[in-house]
């Protein structure tokens, strides 16, 4: 690192988050006050903002630059951005959310931890530094994640997490090796110039499945998805930073190693699998669930797998794009979710609308293939606009059946302010991608038989959800439901496998956080050999010697 | 419920024993109290269902069925007297009154030993799945049979009764039952013994009828006859949270005549779970364990007396609270000083410390404590929305209509105009939701949540618009709601106006200028908001009540009529509505438009007044919102707690009725000279106009029960955070948009409140105490209405509050013990 600190500042500025933040995460550790702790954090989240918006400043300028262990590009910035702007926030919504927990300091460090593990993944151009990162990162997470370390879930999920995120370190030490044989390097960009000029050797082949293995198995893709949905056992901001910082950084990876995948059709058809069912599976246990976070997890499980899906098809941008965007809107969605109740009320101003008649259906449909084609004909006749490649037209074919609610007509009419607005999402889509492009550079057409895959899946995936609405207790929807409402009973089986090799640890023995006399024999059949004190005293609690603490 | 005569599997057992089982069911759901939405979330008492018994025998009882303390532990009361809040005295009378005078000695060892011998851990008794946890064999490692079987039947429930969060429901035209009998998650959950072909053939085995099945299982599981009222109650408290949901539909459905019988299916579900799992073990425990049920009184007196000296240590510490005000109260002089502005508020406690600051700014400024929903039994409807909410108490049915006009718009019309936008919004959810619209959705606009990121997390002061405009132009004039009947039938509304005049005490001597000040919160992000609005308006906020009955009683042509029945509204008075909010204690007024230009100084005044006391109570109150640097500078202060209010990441936004301890119904000038500190539902009466003691029986019967039920619902939510109340606000999952919530992941339904509203982190703010109830009247009132009112009896007698009585004359306080009353 010396070397690209004496080389230039375009290369040093990118790591001064990940010192910054981790820095205050020791400090913060050792505050004596709640209060300070997050004062560190609140700053250090700052700087690193600063940071990033330092860091834009010099790509701008300079363009981008690579060293032997840091990369800054429009990948680097955008990405330093995003996790300047989730950090930011989760630790100010922290600071108050958590307050008189008797372990905020401990909190703050962690998550400052995982940011700064999280900023050094996203400007590593080494690949080691990467791997270390990145399992850093996950260590970090599972100390928020089992924060509440009396909760048996917790801490069961926790390990379930625990054990994928080793198996994905696993494929990603594998992939090292094999890459820095085949390639004889570890800087990522080289990798990414040879395997763009030169044919891929075996070696290399095997290792770019190996990292969207890992990828796989971090975007909490089906049936490794278990943990990703459970761990709302952390306070909500802990699930915010995971769902918008941690969760997706498999997509970034691979976006990292995008020429390579571009020439291993095995990986690409693995990632266009994976993903292709990952969304269409839970994206329909989704609209079954019945609490607010667990419907948020579903989602973003089939999100991730959306993206993995655009990575295997090549839409580089726009994985980049979904990347971005699904990270701000689920940490919004996290954190607001207390908000559900409001939200329901302004729901039931409305009556409840009606299911769709299939004729009005088929309206809809046949008015939204034809606007999105109509508005995407129009866009490409505009100048300066670029050609559209077949991967984009078969995501312009998703657009399309997407806004198919909002032209579904309502009594037989649909008025045109609904159709005009309805028609501006494929044009913002267009115009996204347009943008995007600019930034990371597609990859060649994807091989016809994975869009094929993309295309059947979208439109099946309309026509489950459309029977839902129609006839949602007919025989076969509503046979299947219940198949749905439990997740097709992936994780259960993937649990019992996984815990009977490695069983979890016992939740701590910690009191509660706050002197409540607990149920008990909820709490001792858990761990029949030992027996929990009766009551945690009130007076231990509030002169701040606190078990957890001592534990 | 379909009646059934013939007997599931046991042919042999006679009608009388079907009869005997329909009535232990019966008694067993009773037990469990009701638990309201989320949106309307009021307090309620959970141990409702106890009130028949005493409360020591209740604890006992709930000991062995749930495994719960309904006092603190023993080292809290030694902190308590350490802090010099529980006085010697106190101990002694406590432990004479309850009979106990040999605890004395005891008592006195718990409260000044260094040490604290460990309190005897708290079973409840097992149930089949406890007693397989106790094997130490768990379904999956880190999940107990007990939070399986829990998991399972919360999420089957969930699913059941959602309405807002899933869009593809399930069939429910089945029954709780008959859909749980097919749930795929009952054989491929679980890994049994003998396979998912056994527990299907088991699960098609079982009668449809939930009161057969029952029946059935508990023969197979061979509880007897005398056991099974005990032990179908502790399966239903195991499952606590669905159980109160099911109540509370059951007592909707009985409101309003009719019937709910769910929870009986909740109570087969549990019971099948302990019948599957006890065949899967091959009945290897049962015989024992079967027997220990019929033994339950027996386990239930050994509890009890293991608990007589927390009881004494719970009745000392009320004692030592009551005597601010037992000393307090003869010291009062009744107020000379004539009337230039009443103040009707809500009897809330966070109305008492605004009161005392407004009292502060003038001897001619008078405040009243009444019921905050004024007494009319409305449900409100928003202008053109498909939304109706009641504004009233959950112990009452709705009897009248509001909506809102500008006077001049046609209904139907305005309806259409706001359905059409708010169905727009609709479309834009599905959008955002439906599988096949997620992902374009998060491409199109996902970008645009990085901005909503950024302004929240910056504060804001101004409150946000009321959601219930949602749809509703900006441009538009200010609606009002007002109730029909002021101008289609003013005898019918003089006659409300009468009926809620004579319920405040407010009769005559009216001042020029009446406020009726409801009250409501403001809170951002919060799932249990609602449980800080005014819960005798169903929790909801007070304003609707306050400009409905200010727009009644300023009406000509009911005036006139209110004149018919006697009662003379001056020419120069006039009743201007408002809303106190109780986060930022501020208080608004309403159609002030309409105030006639000879009281617009008055109103100027009042609204001086109001800013001043305002900025007390700020003050009052800054220490608990750890805002006492800002203590001394009041614009400072109000522009903290008005971003606090704001605040997406605030869990303590205030501390609601955190404290409550004590009601008073006296005028108030017999306590305007104490500071009750924020702790004190405040109810007018003056006995001497209640001759036939209507008012009085209203009274007891309805704010007394109400203040119970907050009261205890905080003093639950304290003493067994884990069951009564709902955790740890920072893990909370809302269900179905609007039930309830769960704790992180799944479990039970959680009910009551989160710890955050009863503990700072450092120290609880609600200290759990029953409620202390003084009235001011002569003690044959008292009697009478304790004689004729069952419930009234039952809360009294059994030790759900205290009741106390003020002498009209002397001011002395006497006490009501269960054979009369004593100094």
């Amino acid at each position: 690192m010396l070397a690209d600190l004496a080389n230039s500042w375009s290369l040093v500025v990118p790591l001064a988050s990940t010192v910054v933040l981790a820095l205050a995460g020791v400090v913060a550790r050792r505050c004596a006050a709640a209060s300070s702790a997050w004062s560190v954090g609140r700053s250090a989240t700052a700087v690193a903002a600063f940071v990033a918006v330092l860091a834009t400043v010099i790509f701008i300028a300079d363009g981008a630059a690579s060293g032997a262990f840091v990369r800054l590009d429009a990948l680097t910035v955008l990405m330093l951005g995003l996790i300047a702007l989730v950090g930011w926030v989760v630790v100010r919504f922290s600071a108050t959310y958590l307050a008189g927990d008797p372990h905020e300091q401990r909190y703050a460090a962690r998550m400052l931890m995982t940011l700064a593990a999280v900023s050094l993944v996203v400007v590593a151009n080494n690949l080691l530094v990467l791997v270390v990162a990145w399992a850093a990162a996950s260590f970090a997470l599972h100390g928020l994640l089992t924060f509440f370390g009396d909760r048996p879930v917790a801490v069961a999920v926790a390990h379930k997490k625990f054990l994928l995120a080793r198996v994905a370190d696993a494929c990603m030490v594998g992939a090292t090796v094999l890459f820095a044989t085949s390639f004889d390097t570890l800087r990522i960009d080289e990798i990414a110039a040879r395997a763009a000029s030169d044919p891929l050797p075996t070696a290399g082949r095997l290792a770019i499945a190996l990292v969207a293995a890992a990828a796989l198995l971090k975007c909490a893709q089906l049936p490794f998805h278990g943990w990703l949905i459970q761990v709302m056992e952390a306070p909500t901001p802990v699930s915010a930073l995971l769902h918008a910082g941690v969760v997706n950084l498999g997509g970034f990876v691979l976006l990292r190693f995008a020429p390579v995948v571009d020439r291993a059709v095995e990986t690409r058809t693995l990632l266009v699998a994976a993903g292709v069912t990952t969304a269409v599976v839970a994206s329909l246990v989704m609209t079954t669930r019945v609490s607010v976070k667990v419907s948020l997890a579903w989602s973003t499980c089939a999100q991730m797998g959306f993206m993995l899906m655009q990575c295997g098809i090549g839409l580089w941008e726009m994985a980049l794009l979904h990347l971005l965007a699904h990270s701000l809107y689920k940490a919004h969605a996290f954190l607001g979710a207390g908000g559900t109740v409001r939200r329901t009320q302004r729901l039931q101003l409305h009556s409840r609308p009606s299911p769709p008649t299939l004729a009005a259906l088929v309206v809809g449909t046949i008015t939204a293939v034809a606007g999105t084609v109509a508005v995407t004909l129009a866009w490409g006749a505009l100048p300066g606009t670029s050609s559209l490649s077949s991967a984009v037209w078969v995501l312009l074919v998703i657009v399309a059946l997407a806004i198919v609610p909002l032209v579904v007509p309502k009594h037989g009419r649909l008025r045109a302010a609904s159709l005009v607005r309805a028609l501006a999402v494929p044009v913002a889509y267009l115009a996204l991608h347009e943008v995007f492009a600019e930034l990371v550079p597609a990859g060649p057409d994807a091989p016809r038989a994975l869009l094929g895959i993309v295309v059947i899946a979208a439109v099946g995936l309309f026509v489950v959800q459309s029977a839902s609405q129609l006839s949602p207790h007919g025989p076969v929807m509503s046979r299947l439901r219940p198949w749905l409402y439990a997740g097709l009973f992936l994780d259960d089986a993937f649990t019992r496998l996984a815990f009977a090799v490695w069983p979890p640890p016992l939740p701590d023995e910690r009191p509660a956080l706050l002197p409540q006399p607990r149920a008990v024999p909820i709490v001792s059949t858990m761990k029949p050999s030992a027996v929990r004190p009766p009551e945690p005293s009130v007076l231990a609690a509030s002169t701040g010697s606190t078990g957890r603490e001592a534990s | 419920m379909t009646s059934s005569t013939t007997l599931g599997s046991n042919g042999a057992e006679s009608p009388s024993g079907s009869e005997e089982l329909r009535r232990d069911v019966a008694a067993a759901c009773d037990r469990i109290a009701p638990t309201w939405p989320l949106d309307r979330f009021i307090a309620v008492n959970p141990y409702w269902g106890w009130r028949s018994s005493d409360i020591t025998d209740a604890a006992a009882r709930l000991g062995r069925l749930a495994g719960t303390r309904l006092t603190m532990p023993r080292s809290w009361f030694r902190s308590e007297w350490l802090a010099g809040r529980l006085l010697p005295h106190d101990v002694a009378d406590a432990a004479n009154a309850c009979g106990a005078p040999e605890l004395i000695d005891p008592a006195f060892d718990v409260l000044q030993a260094f040490d604290q011998p460990a309190q005897p851990v708290l079973r409840r008794m097992a149930l089949v799945t406890d007693q397989r946890d106790e094997l130490g064999i768990m379904p999956v490692p880190g999940q107990s049979w007990t939070d399986l079987v829990v998991h399972q039947v919360s999420q089957h429930c969930a699913s059941y009764v959602d309405v807002w969060q899933a869009s593809w429901a399930p069939n429910t035209s089945q029954g709780l039952l008959s859909a749980w009998r097919t749930d795929p998650s009952v054989t491929h959950g679980v890994a049994w013994r003998h396979g998912r072909g056994w527990a299907r053939a088991e699960l098609d085995a079982l009668p449809s009828d939930p009161i057969d099945a029952i029946s059935m299982m508990l023969d197979q599981l061979g509880v007897a006859a005398e056991g099974r009222e005990a032990y179908l109650t502790a399966l239903l408290t195991s499952v606590n949270g669905w159980a109160a949901w099911f109540a509370y539909r059951r007592w909707q459905a009985r409101l309003v005549g009719a019937d709910d019988d769910t929870i009986v299916e909740l109570l087969a579900i549990r019971c099948a779970w302990e019948w599957l799992l006890d065949a899967d073990a091959d009945r290897t425990l049962r015989e024992a364990w079967a027997a220990s049920w019929s033994c339950f009184d027996e386990l239930v007196a050994m509890g009890a007396a293991d608990q007589r000296l927390d009881w004494v240590l719970q009745d000392a510490l009320e004692r030592s609270f009551q005597r601010s005000i037992i000393d307090g109260s003869p010291n009062a002089t009744p107020s000379t000083a004539a009337a230039d502005v009443q103040a009707v508020f809500c009897i809330d406690v966070r109305s008492e410390v605004f009161r005392r600051a407004l009292e502060a700014t003038s001897e001619s400024l008078h405040t009243r404590g009444f019921a905050g929903f004024f007494g009319l039994p409305i449900e409100y409807t928003p202008a053109g929305s498909a939304l109706t909410r009641p504004q009233l108490p959950g112990l009452l049915a709705p009897s009248l209509a509001v909506t809102e006009t500008d006077g001049t718009l046609d209904p139907r019309a305005f309806a259409a105009t706001r359905g059409s936008a708010l169905a727009e919004r609709a479309r834009w959810r599905e959008f955002r939701t439906d599988p096949s619209s997620m992902f374009s959705y998060v491409e199109s606009l996902g970008l645009l949540a990085g901005v909503e990121l950024i302004e929240n997390s910056l504060p804001h002061r101004d409150p946000p618009v009321a959601w219930e405009r949602d749809g509703l132009r900006s441009t538009l004039g200010q609606l009002r709601p007002r109730l029909a009947v002021v101008d289609d039938d003013p005898a019918a509304a003089a006659e409300i106006g009468h009926r809620v005049l004579r319920g405040m005490g407010l009769l005559d001597g009216f001042a020029p200028l009446v406020m009726l000040c409801g009250h409501g919160s403001q809170s951002t992000n919060n799932p249990h908001a609602a449980g800080l609005d005014c819960g005798a308006c169903g929790g909801q906020t007070g304003e609707v009540n306050a400009r409905v009955l200010a727009d009644l009683l300023n009406s000509a042509a009911v005036r006139q009529e209110l004149g018919a029945l006697g009662v003379d509204v001056p020419d120069g008075t006039w009743f201007v509505p408002a809303l106190h909010n109780t986060t930022t204690d501020q208080v608004e007024l309403f159609d002030t438009a309409d105030v006639p230009e000879s009281h617009r100084d008055r109103l100027g005044q009042l609204v001086a007044a109001l800013h001043d006391a305002g900025n007390t109570a700020r003050a009052e109150r800054s220490a608990e919102l750890g805002l006492d640097a800002c203590a001394g500078d009041p614009k400072r202060l109000e522009q903290r707690i008005r971003e606090r209010a704001n605040d997406w990441s605030q869990v303590r936004p205030e501390w609601g009725l955190a404290g409550n301890a004590a009601f008073v119904i006296a005028p108030r000038w017999r306590t305007r000279h104490l500071d009750l500190d924020g702790r004190c539902f405040l109810h007018d009466y003056d006995w001497q106009a209640d001759a036939d003691l209507s008012v009085l029986t209203l009274i007891m019967t309805a704010p007394m029960v109400v203040t119970n039920w907050i009261n205890m619902q905080y003093h639950a939510s304290t003493v067994d955070n884990r069951r009564y109340g709902s955790g740890n606000k920072v893990l909370h999952n809302v269900v179905g948009g609007n039930i309830g919530v769960f704790e992180g992941n799944g479990g039970d339904l959680r009910i009551g409140l989160p710890m955050q509203s009863l503990h700072d982190g450092h120290e609880l703010r609600h200290r759990p105490l029953r409620l202390s109830v003084f009235v001011e009247a002569p003690r044959s009132s008292i009697d009478s209405v304790l004689d004729a009112q069952p419930v009234v009896h039952d809360l009294v007698h059994n030790g759900w509050l205290h009741l106390l009585r003020i002498d009209a004359v002397t001011g002395a306080v006497e006490r009501r013990a269960r054979d009369g009353w004593l100094p």
